[in-house]
């Protein structure tokens, strides 16, 4: 008894960690980089948003064909006082190696691409593995 | 504007870096026909890199005087406009973001720049300077595009003005903008050269009864000065 009631205040702490630990990694990975990047300004790209956050979509993990655990994000944004515009960049966390993943169009790429890097995309990054296969 | 031209060559040299991918690209992605677009990114900029200043250099009174530079500058600037920098700023038009609304601006301008330009040629040839200047004056006038809609687009943000209206807003108020403007030069002119041959005409004809008058007075003051 006293077990099982500890199972439920367990399994919410893993969730609380697994969610900053999330954001932690996008935040040093992702935003730090671009906020110190900033926008080229005089340029047609679109001006650096003036807040990001990182939302946690799932609290649980979740494992792709090749069993690997991960985890998905969202990075939200703000320009100005105006209301936040959801899933800038979509993404995942991988627990084990701390690998993140973006989506571009339909595919995933390292998160490296978004600061300006050559990469491939990975096939089956942030796929998850359908239940019972 | 020659400092602007400046500033976005100076901003566009990392689309030249062939190891990254910069901002403007990054967001683009994916992209249909990448290569194709990138190609068209790299031609469109060194095309504009090295007309818009040399449009603004043919404005001079100074090139003007100098006749035959001027045309020989003038051809230059009209190869790199009609074989680089339009048909290249097409291809990118098509993945403007902003969707319909950024494309049909864009293709808007190359139009006008088409347009105007061999409209331009045509009036040098058949010696119709006011007609030649006021279509490059259009062809100078969308280029002044680029340097206009950034400054709107780094004002606008600053006024947290959401970046997709800030977008087109930038886009299209200055290539209307620089149309009429045009637009009312040309006609202001027109007017004031209509003006001008008609003050001509009527101080000619003033001049002659005029002069006739000062002719008659002078043949009649020695016999008045007797008289006296």
């Amino acid at each position: 008894m006293c077990v099982l009631s500890f199972v439920p205040s367990l399994a919410t702490a893993d969730d609380s960690s697994l969610v900053a630990w999330t954001q932690q990694r996008v935040g040093t990975v992702i935003l730090k980089p671009l906020a110190e990047r900033g926008g080229s300004r005089f340029s047609r790209s679109r001006p650096p948003p003036h807040e990001r956050r990182v939302r946690v979509t799932q609290s649980t993990l979740s494992s792709d064909k090749q069993g690997r655990e991960f985890i998905p994000f969202s990075v939200d944004v703000r320009f100005g006082a105006g209301e936040w515009q959801r899933d800038d960049i979509v993404g995942c966390a991988y627990r084990a190696s701390g690998n993140l993943f973006v989506k571009v169009g339909e595919a995933y790429f390292p998160a490296a691409l978004l600061l300006g890097k050559k990469v491939e995309a990975l096939p089956g990054a942030c796929e998850a593995r359908a239940a019972g296969s | 504007m020659l400092l602007g031209s400046a500033f976005i060559t100076v901003m566009s040299v990392p689309y030249f870096d062939f190891e990254t991918l910069p901002a403007f690209v990054i967001e683009k992605l994916p992209l249909r026909f990448e290569a194709l677009w990138l190609a068209a990114l790299r031609i469109h900029v060194a095309a504009a890199a090295l007309s818009f200043p040399l449009c603004l250099v043919l404005m001079t009174r100074a090139l003007q005087r100098r006749a035959r530079i001027h045309r020989w500058l003038g051809r230059i600037a009209g190869a790199l406009v009609l074989a680089a920098l339009l048909p290249s700023g097409v291809v990118l038009s098509f993945d403007a973001k902003g969707g319909l609304v950024v494309t049909l601006g864009f293709l808007l301008s190359a139009a006008i720049v088409g347009a105007a330009m061999i409209a331009g040629v045509r009036a040098a040839r058949r010696r119709d300077f006011p007609a030649h200047a006021r279509a490059m004056r259009h062809v100078l006038g969308q280029m002044s595009v680029a340097v206009v809609s950034r400054a709107l687009i780094v004002g606008l943000d600053a006024a947290s003005i959401d970046p997709h209206t800030a977008y087109v807003t930038a886009l299209w108020l200055p290539v209307l903008t620089s149309v009429a403007i045009v637009e009312w030069q040309a006609r202001r002119s027109l007017v004031s050269r209509r003006n001008r041959t008609q003050l001509n005409e009527r101080l000619d004809r003033e001049e002659s009864a005029l002069g006739l008058v000062v002719r008659v007075r002078a043949l009649f003051r020695p016999v008045a000065g007797h008289g006296r």
